[in-house]
């Protein structure tokens, strides 16, 4: 299991299937919270993640594929596009720079 | 065989097809702008469309026998090996465009990655071979050669194979849908888009059978497998009246993403939560279908995303109230089966109950321990 300090988080990318739908809607709303952080958040296809993503967010139905293609980085997977507490959990480990794996 | 591997087994199984299927999509998806702009053409200006224009409808033919397959060879193409994969992808599918008496979409993801993958090839070959001051000549007549080769190969050998395949998949839901048996592809369709293969089964295999048959019909029922937001639609509101606490809350929001936005993947966790929800999403998906082809309904383009407005807006003249039927219908019909297997909110309320009855439980028990 990977991991890393929530304080060293400087990118986001959000993965999904073609890199152009949920992952933009998911986009918008993580740049929303975590802009104050100094974190850019960006969306990719889950096969075509940018090599300096710190961390990686994806669907539960992805993981595989995320964890597959990422050995060494850390993928965070959600349930729900809205309200999941995968979400809060990321945002609350940027916050206080606490150690985040997955 | 131990349950975590036959676990890691199906996992792999299912990126597997995942990959594949996105691979697929990926060819097509970054030009729907393009199919977006010839379905718009097509509804305005050919004879039985909004503003007849012979003119302007001379733009039909040309775009989608050879700007649309020519966008995927090179799109695909440039997936495998960078942009000289695109355009020795784009060459090679040309013999195939040419040859075949359809548009020539399957030639297009065939050829396009094909030439690329050999282009790729002969330059791990070629290249360290090459002597200094000769790259330029080396590189362009390479690339030159290959892609005019490929050309003629598929006059002769691909054309003739990937046409005979197109007929035959076309030919299998003609089939379907001449023995009314169309709504059944539902039962396949419907889990595969929430198992995330959506896009996958839309513009990889649904979209380029359509376009065959818009070609020959003018519209195309292909089109509305996949994209109909009904089914998606009923569920999410079953959720926001008898869902889970957590699902009632967001699903309002939801709703508007998915019907009017068009991202269908937000209702897909309602479902894997629920996976029983699933049936009322083939229900939703077949009585839909049922409707457009009762209705003769069909579209011009794939709508993309899936959203309500896309879908007026790529509906022929004429099909819009069939389209709205089947949309309908297909809503009703998931909400009302979605709303019976969460139970009208019964068991929801229960759990709720026994949840607060154990906590009371276990505060009695700990005041009295």
């Amino acid at each position: 299991m990977t991991t890393i300090q929530g304080s060293d988080v400087k990118k986001v990318v959000v993965a999904c299937d073609a890199g152009m739908g949920s992952s933009v809607l998911l986009t918008s709303q993580l740049q929303r919270t975590l802009k104050p952080y100094g974190v850019t958040v960006e969306h990719a296809q889950v096969d075509r993640v940018p090599a300096d993503a710190d961390v990686v967010v994806c669907h539960a139905g992805l993981l595989d594929r995320a964890r597959g293609n990422l050995p060494d980085k850390v993928v965070v997977g959600f349930q729900m596009f809205m309200g999941d507490p995968a979400f809060t959990r990321l945002e609350q480990a940027i916050k206080e720079g606490e150690t985040l794996g997955g | 065989m131990s349950n975590q591997q036959t676990h890691e087994r199906m996992a792999s199984v299912r990126s597997g097809i995942q990959r594949f299927g996105s691979f697929l999509s990926s060819m097509v998806m970054p030009n729907i702008g393009a199919f977006i702009a010839w379905g718009l053409v097509t509804a305005l200006f050919i004879e039985t469309g909004w503003t007849p224009n012979a003119t302007l409808a001379e733009l039909v033919g040309p775009m989608i026998t050879y700007l649309l397959p020519l966008l995927i060879a090179y799109t695909g193409g440039h997936l495998v090996y960078d942009r000289r994969g695109g355009v020795v992808g784009a060459v090679a599918a040309v013999g195939v465009i040419v040859a075949a008496d359809m548009p020539m979409f399957l030639g297009a993801m065939v050829m396009g990655p094909l030439g690329a993958y050999l282009m790729k090839k002969i330059d791990q070959v070629l290249q360290p071979r090459t002597p200094t001051g000769f790259e330029m000549l080396v590189n362009n007549f390479s690339a030159g050669i290959l892609g005019g080769l490929l050309a003629a190969l598929g006059v002769y050998v691909v054309a003739p194979a990937v046409t005979a395949i197109a007929r035959g998949l076309g030919a299998g839901v003609q089939f379907l849908v001449d023995m009314s048996l169309l709504p059944l592809v539902s039962i396949i369709v419907e889990p595969a888009k929430v198992l995330f293969l959506n896009n996958a089964l839309n513009h990889g295999v649904l979209g380029p059978l359509g376009v065959a048959r818009v070609a020959e019909e003018g519209k195309a029922i292909e089109f509305l497998i996949e994209t109909n937001p009904g089914p998606g639609l009923g569920i999410l509101l079953a959720c926001m009246f008898f869902g889970p606490k957590i699902s009632r809350a967001t699903a309002p929001g939801a709703i508007i993403i998915h019907f009017f936005g068009g991202i269908h993947e937000i209702y897909f966790p309602y479902i894997l939560a629920q996976p029983k929800l699933i049936l009322a999403a083939i229900g939703g998906g077949m009585s839909g279908l049922a409707t457009f082809m009762v209705l003769d309904a069909g579209l011009l383009a794939t709508p993309s995303p899936g959203s309500i407005i896309a879908l007026m807006a790529v509906t022929p003249r004429g099909d819009h109230v069939a389209v709205l039927a089947g949309v309908a219908v297909a809503t009703v019909v998931s909400f009302v089966l979605a709303s019976l297997l969460l139970g009208f909110g019964r068991s929801e309320r229960r759990a709720e109950k026994a949840e607060k009855g154990a906590a009371a439980a276990q505060n009695t028990k700990e005041a009295t321990s």
